[in-house]
C-alpha cells in the first residue's frame, strides 16, 4: 500500500459566506484506485457538497485535494473536470443535441478528430446496452428515464476518465429499472476499474454498490468508513446503527458465500435401490429427521422422513416430498436462508454445477458465520483503535 | 433639471384639467376591459372543449393584436365615424386575446381529478363550471385582464388621432405647438400620466385578483 | 432568483402579449382528444400554411378595391395621395426600412443586455427589469415619439431610436426569461464535464433559449411595424402618411387602403416570424 491513493482530500472545508457553521468541516478522505467509494448519509449531511468539492463545482474554502499526488486545489477547474466523469440524478442531457452529440461533449472539447469521436460514441452506446444504430441520432426527449441515465453514464465515460463522480445517479429511476442499472453498472465497473465516488441516501444502494462505504453525519463528518460487510457486522455507534436500520444482520448475509469456507454437514442419503432400513439407521445415527433421496447422477430429488422409511418396503421416485430448496455453490447465504425457510427439513441443499449434492446448509451455519463476522469486525476495530 | 421644474409647474397649474382627462382615458379603458373580460371569458368557456373552435378563436383574436393600432382605429371610421367609438371598438379587439388565452389556459390547468370528483358528487355541468372550474381558473384569467388593461391604456393614447378623448390630447396638443412654451411639458404630461394610469389600473386589478381569488389558491 | 421565477410564472400565463398569436398549442394538455385529421394538420403546421393564403386573399381584395376606384381618371381628388409609384410604394419601402432596422438594432442591444442581466454580477437586477418591462407595456408610443422628436429633431434617426427603445423591453425580457428557464441540471451537467462558462452559454443556454428569444423578437417586429405607422407624425414617412391623409381629408377610400396595406404588412411579417419560430427552434425540443 505504498502507492498514492487516486483521490485524497485533506482537511477540506466548505464554509458559505454568511453562515456560521461550515457545510463540510475538516474532511479527510482517500479513495483508492479502482474502488467504488459510496458516500451515504441523511439528507443535508453535505454528501453532495463533498462530491462536488472533488471536481470543484464547489470551491473548497480550506484544505487540499490531490489526484494521484498532484495538488489540484487551484488548477484550472474546467480542465480538471474534463478528467473526471460526472453523473447527476437529473442526468442533464442537452435536449437540443442528439445522443451522439451529448456523448461526444468531452471528447470534442479535448479536440479528438471526428472519426475517433464517432467510433467512441458507438463503443460507449454499446457498452451501456443501447444499440448505436437506433439511438445515435435520437434526441433526449425520446428516451425513458432509464435510457437517459444510461446515456448520462456513457457521456460521463466519454473521454475514458480515470475517475467518475456520481451523485445519486439512479435516484430518480423506478425500483425495477434501478436494480437493473445498478447490476449493469457493477458489471461494467468490473471491466473498467474506474475510481468512483458515488453519493446516495439509500443505504441498500450503498451496500450493493460500494467497495467501501463512508457514512456521513452532519457537516460531512465521517462516522464510519469501511467495507459494507464490516459496517453491517459492526456499526461503530448509534448514529451508524440507526442509519443502517433494522435487518442489518440479514443484509450482511449477502456478503457471505456458500463455499469451502462454510463447513457443510454431510447428510444421510440413499439411492432408489438402497434398503430403506439401512437408510433409516443412518438417519438415526446422524440424528436427522430426513434422508435425502439421490438419483443415479447424485442429484437430490426427494426428502424421505423417518416415517416414510419405516412404513415403506422400498422407496420410489415418488416417495416423500420433493426437494425444492437448492442453492448452487457460490450462492450467498442470504439465498441459502431463503431456501431454508421453504425447505421441508429446514436445511438448504447445496449442489454443484452439475446438480449433484455437495452438502447442506443449516441455520446453525448462518449463526456461526454471522457471529464470526462480528467477532472479526470487532477485533479489527480494536486493533485499529489500539493502533491510533 | 429645468425641464422637470417647469413640468411640475405645468402640472400643478392645472390639476383638475389633468385629472378630468385622465378620467376620460380611464373610462375608455375600463369600459373596454370590462366588456372584453365578459366577452372573452364567455367565449373561452364555450370554445374550451372544442379544439377547432378554440384554435380559430385564438388565431382570430391574435390577428387583431398584430394589426397596427392606427390602422385598426382607422378601419372603423368609415363604419362608425370619428370619436371615441372607433377607438373603443379597436381597443376592445386588442383586449380580447390576453383574456381569452388565459381563460383557456386557466381552464386547462384545472386538475382533471378535481372536476372528476365534482362530477362524482353529482354536480351538473353548470355547477361544475361556476363552482369549480371558473374559480380555479380565475387567478390566471385575472392575470390576462391585467395584461389587457396595461396594453389598452398605452394604445388608448392614440385615440385622439381618430377624434377620441384621453391623455393623448396632451401629446397632440404639445405636438401641434411644438417649439412654443409648455408644448413639451404637455407631451410629458400625456405620456407620464398614461403610464401612471396603467400602473394604477394594474394595481387595482391586482387587488381585484387577490380579493376574488379563493384563499386556498393564494400562494 | 425567486423573484425572477415568479415573474416568469406570471409572464408565462400572461404570455399573450409577448406572442401575439400562439400557433403552438402547448397549453392544450387537458383538452379532449382532437380528431385525427386536425392533429395531423396541426403537426404539419396547417396554420402556417393557411396564413399566407389568407393574406394573399386580403391583398387581392385590396387590389380589386384599388382598381375599382378608377384612379386613372385624375379628376378624383384622392388620386394623388393613392398613386402607387409616387406615394404608396415609397411609403411601403420607408415603413419596412424603419421597422426592420429597428428590429435588428433591438436584437443587437437587447440580447447581449439580457445575457449580462442573467450573469451573476448583474443577476439581482433581473426581477426589477422584468417588472419594469411588464409595466412598460402601458407606455404610449405616441408620447415617446414626440418626446424623441423634441430631443433629436425630425427624421429617420429619431424614429429608429424611439422604436428601438420601445421594442427593447420584450426582447430583453424574453432573453432573460428564456435563459433563466434553461434547466439548471443541464447547466450543471455541462459545467461538471468541464465546459467553460462561455461554452455553456453559447452551446447550451442560448440555443435552448432561442424559442423564447425568437418569440420576443417577433413581438418587437410587430410593435415596430405598428409604431412605424406613427412615424409620419415626426416626418419619418411610412404608410401612416396615407392613413393620416385619409383622416384629415375624411376620405374613406384613402383611409381604407392605407390601413389595409399596413395590416397586410403586419400580418405578413407576423407570419414570417412564426415561420422563423418554427424552423429556427433547435431540433430535439
Amino acid at each position: 500500500m505504498s502507492h498514492a491513493p487516486k483521490i485524497r482530500l485533506e482537511h477540506v472545508e466548505k464554509k458559505y459566506p454568511g453562515s456560521r457553521t461550515p457545510a463540510v468541516e475538516d474532511l479527510s478522505l482517500e479513495v483508492e484506485e479502482g474502488e467504488i467509494l459510496v458516500l451515504v448519509g441523511p439528507s443535508g449531511c453535505g454528501k453532495s457538497t463533498t462530491l462536488r468539492l472533488v471536481n470543484r463545482m464547489i470551491e473548497p474554502t480550506g484544505g487540499t485535494i490531490h489526484l494521484d499526488d498532484e495538488d489540484v486545489t487551484s488548477v484550472n477547474a474546467d480542465r480538471l473536470r474534463r478528467r473526471m466523469g460526472y453523473v447527476i440524478q437529473q442526468v442533464g442531457l442537452f435536449p437540443h443535441q442528439s445522443i451522439a452529440q451529448n456523448i461526444a461533449t468531452v471528447p470534442s472539447m479535448l479536440g479528438w478528430d471526428r472519426a475517433r469521436v464517432s467510433e467512441r460514441v458507438d463503443e460507449l452506446l454499446t457498452m451501456v446496452g443501447l444499440d448505436p444504430e437506433t439511438y445515435r441520432d435520437r434526441y433526449p426527449r425520446e428516451l425513458s428515464g432509464g435510457q437517459a441515465q444510461r446515456v448520462g453514464v456513457a457521456r460521463a465515460l466519454g473521454a475514458d476518465p480515470e475517475i467518475m463522480l456520481m451523485d445519486e445517479p439512479f435516484g430518480a429511476i423506478d425500483p425495477i429499472t434501478r436494480e437493473r442499472l445498478q447490476n449493469e453498472f457493477l458489471r461494467l465497473q468490473a471491466e473498467l476499474r474506474k475510481t468512483i465516488v458515488f453519493v446516495t441516501h439509500d443505504i441498500d444502494e450503498a451496500i450493493r454498490m460500494g467497495d467501501r462505504i463512508a457514512i456521513l453525519g452532519e457537516r460531512s463528518h465521517i462516522r464510519q468508513i469501511d467495507t459494507p460487510e464490516r459496517i453491517l457486522a459492526f456499526p461503530v455507534d448509534d448514529f451508524v446503527r440507526d442509519f443502517i436500520g433494522s435487518g442489518s444482520t440479514l443484509k450482511g448475509l449477502q456478503f457471505e458465500v456458500v463455499d469451502d469456507a462454510v463447513e457443510l454437514d454431510p447428510y444421510p442419503t440413499m439411492g432408489v435401490d438402497d434398503d430403506p432400513a439401512r437408510a433409516l439407521r443412518a438417519a438415526q445415527d446422524a440424528n436427522a429427521a430426513y434422508v435425502l433421496l439421490l438419483d443415479e447422477t447424485g442429484r437430490p430429488t426427494r426428502w424421505l422422513s423417518v416415517e416414510d422409511l419405516e412404513s415403506a418396503e422400498r422407496v420410489t421416485a415418488e416417495s416423500g416430498t420433493e426437494v425444492l430448496a437448492k442453492v448452487e455453490l457460490g450462492a450467498t447465504l442470504f439465498e441459502a436462508l431463503e431456501q431454508m425457510l421453504i425447505s421441508a427439513a429446514a436445511v438448504a441443499c447445496v449442489v454443484r454445477d452439475d446438480g449433484s449434492l455437495y452438502g447442506v446448509v443449516r441455520l446453525t451455519h448462518l449463526n456461526r458465520v454471522i457471529r464470526q463476522a462480528r467477532v472479526e469486525a470487532r477485533e479489527h476495530y480494536e486493533r485499529i483503535g489500539a493502533a491510533s | 433639471m429645468d425641464g422637470i421644474t417647469s413640468w411640475i409647474t405645468y402640472v400643478s397649474g392645472r390639476p383638475d384639467e389633468i385629472l378630468a382627462t385622465t378620467w376620460d382615458h380611464a373610462r375608455i379603458v375600463l369600459v373596454v376591459v370590462l366588456g372584453a373580460t365578459l366577452f372573452s371569458v364567455v367565449l373561452g368557456v364555450v370554445v374550451h372543449r372544442h379544439p377547432t373552435a378554440r384554435a380559430l378563436a385564438l388565431a382570430i383574436s391574435g390577428i387583431f393584436l398584430t394589426i397596427p393600432s392606427l390602422a385598426l382605429f382607422a378601419i372603423f371610421i368609415p363604419l362608425v365615424g370619428i370619436g371615441n367609438t372607433p377607438a373603443m371598438l379597436a381597443l376592445f379587439l386588442y383586449a380580447i386575446l390576453p383574456i381569452l388565452r388565459n381563460t383557456v389556459t386557466g381552464l386547462d390547468s384545472v386538475p382533471a381529478a378535481v372536476v372528476e370528483s365534482a362530477r362524482g358528487m353529482g354536480m351538473g355541468p353548470v355547477r361544475q363550471l361556476l363552482r369549480i372550474r371558473l374559480p380555479l381558473a380565475w387567478p390566471v384569467v385575472m392575470a390576462g385582464v391585467r395584461v389587457s388593461s396595461l396594453i389598452t391604456v398605452g394604445i388608448a393614447a392614440i385615440a385622439v388621432l381618430v377624434g377620441g378623448d384621453g391623455l393623448g390630447e396632451y401629446i397632440q396638443g404639445g405636438l401641434t405647438r411644438l417649439g412654443l412654451p409648455n408644448s413639451l411639458e404637455s407631451v410629458w404630461t400625456g405620456t407620464v400620466f398614461t403610464v401612471l394610469l396603467g400602473l394604477l389600473l394594474d394595481l387595482t386589478f391586482a387587488g381585484v385578483q387577490r380579493a376574488t381569488t379563493s384563499k386556498g389558491l393564494r400562494a | 432568483m425567486s423573484g425572477l421565477t415568479s415573474v416568469r410564472a406570471r409572464t408565462g400565463d400572461a404570455g399573450t402579449t409577448t406572442d401575439g398569436r400562439d400557433r403552438d398549442p402547448g397549453s392544450g394538455s387537458a383538452a379532449p382528444a382532437e380528431p385525427s385529421w386536425l392533429a395531423r394538420a396541426r403537426s404539419k403546421h396547417l396554420g402556417l400554411k393557411l396564413a399566407p393564403v389568407g393574406i394573399a386573399l386580403l391583398a387581392l381584395a385590396l387590389f380589386l378595391y384599388y382598381r375599382s376606384l378608377g384612379l386613372g381618371d385624375s379628376v378624383i381628388q384622392q388620386s394623388s395621395s393613392l398613386q402607387w409609384s409616387t406615394k404608396l410604394w415609397p411609403q411601403l419601402v420607408q415603413h419596412l426600412t424603419i421597422a426592420l432596422w429597428s428590429t435588428v438594432l433591438v436584437v443587437v442591444v437587447a440580447v447581449p443586455l439580457g445575457i449580462a442581466l442573467t450573469r451573476p454580477p448583474l443577476r439581482r437586477f433581473g426581477p426589477a427589469i422584468v417588472t419594469v418591462a411588464n409595466s412598460g407595456q402601458a407606455l404610449p408610443a405616441y408620447g415617446l415619439l414626440i418626446i424623441f422628436l423634441a430631443m433629436l429633431g425630425q427624421g429617420l434617426r429619431t424614429v429608429v431610436v424611439a422604436l428601438v427603445l420601445y421594442a427593447l423591453l420584450p426582447v430583453l425580457r424574453n432573453t432573460m426569461v428564456g435563459l433563466d428557464g434553461v434547466d439548471r441540471s443541464v447547466i450543471e451537467a455541462g459545467r461538471g464535464m468541464g465546459m467553460t462558462r462561455w461554452r455553456v452559454l453559447t452551446r447550451i443556454e442560448l440555443p435552448l433559449a432561442v424559442p423564447v428569444i425568437l418569440a420576443g423578437v417577433r413581438v418587437a417586429m410587430i410593435l415596430n411595424i405598428g409604431m412605424a405607422t406613427l412615424a409620419y407624425l415626426i416626418g419619418g414617412g411610412g404608410l401612416g402618411v396615407t392613413i393620416a391623409v385619409g383622416l384629415k381629408l375624411q376620405q374613406d377610400p384613402v383611409l381604407i387602403i392605407g390601413a389595409a396595406l399596413v395590416a397586410i404588412v403586419a400580418l405578413t411579417f407576423d407570419w414570417v416570424g412564426a415561420l422563423a419560430e418554427t424552423y429556427l427552434r433547435p431540433k430535439g425540443l
